[in-house]
C-alpha cells in the first residue's frame, strides 16, 4: 500500500477507539513502576477464549496501549505478566520461570475465571490449580471470557492511568 | 672475525651441544638441558639475523663438506630478516618444548632432530651459494619429517601424514634442486653473486629458473595447489613442531621466491608478477575457505597458514609487478607489506598453535565441536589465544592490522589507471584481500568462540587445567609479541623496507608508520591513546555510575520456560561454519549423509536422526588421487619384472653380463 492510499485510509476510518471510561482505583503495589507498563502475556492452559479477548483489548477498539499497558515478547522486557487460563501440570514449572525471569518490582494479572479459580476445568486431572497456587497475583479480572474492556480496566489499575 | 660470523659459527656449535645435551643427559634432566641448549641456539640465530638485516655483513665458507665445492654462508639484509624470525620463534617453540615434551616427544631422537630443524631453517637464508641453501634446506626437510614422524607407534594415523609430507617437501626440493641447477649451469658459477651478475631475467633460462624455483618455494610454503601436505602434517605433529613449521619453515617458501626474485633474477618480466599475484590470491582464499568449515583445531591452523602464506606472495607479487610499470614507490610498500604479513603471521600463529598445544594437552580433544569453556579453567591460554586470533583476523592495535594496512595501501595507490595491466589486476587483488579478511575474521570468531566460550562439551574440556608455566610463559610472550609489533610497527618497518631495497619508510611520530611513496601514516600508538584519552572519561562517569546503582542479580539463563543447559543447545564449530559452507558448496562439495531411522509405526514416529558430514579437499580428489593411481599401475607393472623369483634374477644378470660382454667385444 503506498504512502498516500494509506494516509487516505487513514481519513476515511478516523478514530475508531471506544470513549475512555473514568480511571480505576490504581493499586497499590504497581507505585513502584515509571512510565508504560510492559506486559508479558503467558497462556497457562487456557481454551484460547480469553486470548481472542486480549487479542481485542489490545486491538484499535478498546486500545489498551492509550493507557500505557504494552505487550512484549519476553519476560526479561516486562513489568508485568498477563496470565491466561488454569495452570496446567506442564506448564507449572515454566510459569514459575517466567515469573522469576521478570525483574522486580514484578506484578500478576490473572485473567479469566479459569485463572481466578479455575472455572470450568476445576479438579481436572491434568491441573495444578488457580495462578495463585503457583506465583503471587496482584489483580485478578472476572469473566469466561472476561470482555476487553474489563481487561482493560484490569490493565489500567496497573499503570494507574 | 665479524659479529655475523662468530653468529654463525655459534650457532654449529651450540646445535651440536643441544645434540650431545639430548644424547648424553639423564632423562630427568633431558628436557632443561636440551631445551635450554635448543633455546640458545635459536637466540644466536636470532641475533645474528638481527644484525645482518641491521647490514652488518660476514662470511664463512665451509671447506671440504662437499666434494662440489665450498658450502658459503654470508647472510645479506633479506636473509638477516628471515633468520631473526626463525630464531624468534625457535626460542619462543624451545622454551614451550620442555614443559610440553614428555614420552616420544621428549627421546634423544625428538631433541637432536628439533636442534637439528632449528639449525637448518637458521642457515636456509644465510646461505650465499646454491651448495649451502640446498644443504641447509634438505637438513631442515629431513630433520622435520623426523619431527612429523614423532608419535608413529601409537597413532596410525601420523604415517601416512609424515609420508605426505616426506613427498611434497622432498618435491620442493627437486624443484629447487632443478631451479637452482638450471642457474648454475648458464653463470657457470654456484655463488648467488655470480649468478645475479650473469643470468637475464628474461631469457628462457631466467624463466624456467624463476617457475622452477617459484613452485619449489609454494610447495614449501604449502601454496595451491601444493598444499595438501599442511592439514595432514600439522595435526599429526607435536604441537610446538607444528608451530615452528607453519610459523617459521613455510616462511622460507616466501624466502626463496623473493631471493629469486629479488637477488638472483632481479627486474624481471612482468608476468612473474602477474603468475605470483594469482598463486598468491588463489592460495589465501582457498586456504581461508578449507580453515572456515574445519573443525579440528590444528586443521584450521594449518589452513590458515596456507592463507597468511598466500597473501604473503600475493604481496610479493604486487611489488614486483608495480616495481616493473612505473610505480617503485607503490611496489616498494607492497614488498615491505610482504615482510611484515610474514613477520606478523610467525607471531600469531606461533601463540595460536603453542595455544592449540596447550588446550591439547590439557583436554586430549583437538576437535573444535568436543571443547568449550576453556576461558574459565585455562585464562592464560584463552587470553594469548583470543589475542592471536585477533591478531590473525588484522583487527587494529594488532600486527595483522598494520601488515594488511600496508599491504592495502600499495594495491590502492598503485593502481594507476594509465596501465591496462595493473589497472586489471589491483582491483581484483583488493578484492580477494577483502573477501580473505572477512572469511579469516569468522574463522577466528568461530575457533575462539567454540573452544574457549560457553560451556564444555566433552568430559575431556570439562577437567581442563591450565598449562606450565614454561608452556605459559612462551605462548605469553609470542602474543605480547603481536599486540607489540600491533602498537610500535615503525622502527622495524623501517629495517625490512631495508631489506627489499625500499628507500622512504621510516618511523614517524610514537613509533608509526610512514609511507612518503603513497602519502599514508599510520601512528597505533598515537591513535589508541588519543581514542583511550576521548573515551576514558565517558568510561570513568559510566564505571562510577554503576558503582552507586548497583542492583544486580544472578539469575538462569531465559529459556522461553524450559531450561538450557545441555551443552549441545550450543552453536558448535560444524554449525557456526554451516551458511558459508552452503554458499561456497560449489567450491566445497560437503559429503552429508542423514539416516532417519523410523520407529516401525509409519514415517511420522523417528527413532533416530543421525548426520554426518564429511568435508575432503577438492584439489586432492581431482588431482592428487588419480596421479597417485597411476603411479600405482606403474608400480604394478614394475612388480611383472620384479616378482620375487630369484631365477629370474639370476636370467636378469646373466642377460646383462652377455650383453655387457658383447658391447665390449664390438
Amino acid at each position: 500500500m503506498s504512502a498516500r492510499r494509506l494516509i487516505a485510509l487513514i481519513l476515511r476510518t478516523g478514530r475508531v477507539a471506544e470513549p475512555a471510561p473514568p480511571a480505576p482505583e490504581p493499586l497499590a503495589a504497581a507505585a513502584g513502576l515509571r512510565g508504560s507498563v510492559q506486559v508479558r502475556h503467558v497462556d497457562a492452559g487456557s481454551c484460547n477464549g480469553c486470548e481472542i479477548e486480549v487479542a481485542g483489548a489490545f486491538g484499535p477498539v478498546y486500545d489498551a496501549e492509550r493507557y500505557g499497558a504494552r505487550l512484549v515478547a519476553s519476560p526479561r522486557h516486562a513489568d508485568a505478566l498477563l496470565v491466561t487460563g488454569v495452570v496446567t501440570r506442564n506448564m507449572a514449572e515454566p510459569l514459575r520461570r517466567t515469573y522469576e525471569a521478570t525483574p522486580h518490582p514484578r506484578l500478576v494479572l490473572a485473567v479469566g475465571d479459569c485463572a481466578r479459580n479455575c472455572g470450568m476445568f476445576a479438579e481436572g486431572y491434568g491441573v495444578v490449580g488457580p495462578v495463585s497456587s503457583v506465583v503471587d497475583v496482584d489483580v485478578e479480572v472476572a469473566g469466561c471470557p472476561p470482555s476487553p474492556d474489563a481487561i482493560v480496566a484490569g490493565l489500567r489499575r496497573l499503570t494507574g492511568r | 672475525m665479524t659479529g655475523v660470523e662468530a653468529g654463525l659459527l655459534s650457532q654449529g656449535l651450540l646445535a651440536l651441544a643441544a645434540s650431545v645435551a639430548a644424547v648424553a643427559a639423564p632423562a630427568r634432566r633431558r628436557n632443561v638441558l636440551a631445551g635450554a641448549a635448543c633455546t640458545a641456539l635459536a637466540v644466536a640465530g636470532a641475533l645474528t639475523g638481527g644484525a645482518a638485516l641491521a647490514g652488518r655483513t660476514g662470511r664463512i665458507a665451509l671447506e671440504g663438506v662437499l666434494p662440489l665445492g665450498p658450502l658459503v654462508l654470508a647472510p645479506d639484509r633479506l636473509g638477516g630478516f628471515f633468520m631473526l624470525l626463525a630464531g624468534c620463534v625457535g626460542a619462543v617453540v624451545s622454551v614451550y618444548a620442555i614443559g610440553y615434551v614428555q614420552g616420544v616427544s621428549a627421546s634423544r631422537t625428538a631433541w637432536c632432530a628439533l636442534a637439528a630443524f632449528l639449525l637448518g631453517m637458521q642457515l636456509v637464508p644465510a646461505a650465499a651459494d646454491v651448495l649451502a641453501l640446498l644443504s641447509a634446506w634438505e637438513v631442515m626437510a629431513l630433520s622435520s619429517t623426523v619431527l612429523v614422524l614423532t608419535d608413529h607407534a601409537r597413532r596410525t594415523e601420523v604415517r601416512p601424514a609424515a609420508l605426505w609430507y616426506a613427498a611434497m617437501t622432498h618435491l620442493s626440493l627437486v624443484l629447487l634442486l632443478a631451479g637452482t641447477a638450471t642457474l648454475a649451469a648458464a653463470a657457470r658459477s654456484t655463488s648467488f653473486d655470480a649468478i645475479a651478475g650473469a643470468v637475464r631475467p628474461g631469457s628462457v633460462t631466467g624463466n624456467v629458473a624463476f617457475c622452477l624455483l617459484a613452485l619449489g618455494g609454494a610447495s614449501k610454503g604449502g601454496l595451491f595447489p601444493l598444499h595438501v601436505w599442511l592439514p595432514r602434517a600439522h595435526p599429526q605433529a607435536p604441537s610446538h613442531v607444528s608451530a615452528a613449521m607453519s610459523a617459521a619453515m613455510v616462511t622460507m617458501g616466501v624466502y626463496v621466491v623473493l631471493l629469486t626474485c629479488l637477488r638472483l633474477l632481479p627486474a624481471g618480466p612482468t608476468w612473474w608478477g602477474v603468475a605470483l599475484v594469482a598463486l598468491g590470491a588463489n592460495s589465501a582464499l582457498y586456504g581461508i575457505l578449507q580453515a572456515a568449515v574445519s573443525s579440528d583445531l590444528k586443521r584450521l591452523l594449518a589452513h590458515s597458514t596456507t592463507e597468511n602464506i598466500g597473501l604473503a606472495v600475493l604481496a610479493a607479487g604486487v611489488g614486483i609487478l608495480l616495481r616493473g610499470h612505473g610505480a617503485p614507490g607503490a611496489g616498494d610498500v607492497a614488498l615491505t607489506s610482504c615482510l611484515l604479513l610474514l613477520l606478523s603471521h610467525a607471531a600469531f600463529k606461533t601463540a595460536l598453535f603453542l595455544a592449540a598445544g596447550a588446550v591439547l594437552h590439557a583436554t586430549g580433544e583437538r576437535d573444535l565441536d568436543l571443547l568449550g569453556g576453556l576461558a574459565a579453567t585455562m585464562p592464560w591460554t584463552a587470553t594469548a589465544f583470543g589475542v592471536a586470533a585477533a591478531g590473525a583476523a588484522a583487527l587494529p592495535v594488532t600486527s595483522g592490522f598494520v601488515a594488511e594496512w600496508v599491504l592495502l595501501q600499495a594495491l590502492i595507490h598503485g593502481a594507476g589507471p594509465q596501465d591496462r595491466l595493473v589497472a586489471v589486476v589491483m582491483p581484483m587483488a583488493v578484492g580477494a584481500v577483502a573477501l580473505t579478511t572477512g572469511l579469516t575474521l569468522l574463522t577466528c570468531v568461530k575457533a575462539f568462540g567454540t573452544a574457549f566460550l560457553g560451556r564444555p562439551r566433552s568430559a575431556g574440556a570439562a577437567g581442563a587445567h591450565e598449562c606450565g608455566w614454561t608452556m605459559r610463559l612462551s605462548v605469553a610472550a609470542s602474543a605480547a609479541a603481536v599486540v607489540l609489533l600491533g602498537l610500535v610497527p615503525g622502527p622495524l618497518a623501517a629495517s625490512l623496507a631495508g631489506a627489499v631495497g625500499a628507500r622512504g619508510i621510516r618511523a614517524v611520530g610514537l613509533l608509526g608508520i610512514d609511507l612518503p611513496q603513497v602519502h599514508a601514516l599510520l601512528d597505533p600508538l598515537a591513535l589508541g591513546l588519543a581514542a583511550a584519552a576521548s573515551t576514558g572519561a565517558v568510561a570513568l562517569v559510566s564505571l562510577v555510575g554503576s558503582r552507586r546503582r548497583r542492583r544486580e542479580r544472578v539469575a538462569l539463563a531465559w529459556g522461553c520456560g524450559g531450561v538450557r543447559i545441555s551443552p549441545r543447545m550450543q552453536y558448535t564449530a560444524t554449525s557456526y561454519a554451516e551458511p558459508l559452507l552452503r554458499v561456497f558448496d560449489d567450491a566445497l562439495r560437503p559429503e552429508r549423509v542423514v539416516e532417519i531411522t523410523a520407529t516401525g509405526q509409519g514415517a511420522v514416529f523417528v527413532e533416530r536422526v543421525r548426520f554426518r558430514q564429511r568435508l575432503g579437499d577438492v584439489v586432492e580428489l581431482a588431482a592428487y588421487r588419480p596421479a597417485l593411481a597411476a603411479l600405482d599401475r606403474l608400480g604394478a607393472l614394475a612388480r611383472r619384472v620384479q616378482n620375487g623369483s630369484v631365477h629370474r634374477y639370476l636370467t636378469f644378470s646373466f642377460v646383462a653380463l652377455v650383453v655387457v660382454l658383447i658391447a665390449v667385444t664390438l
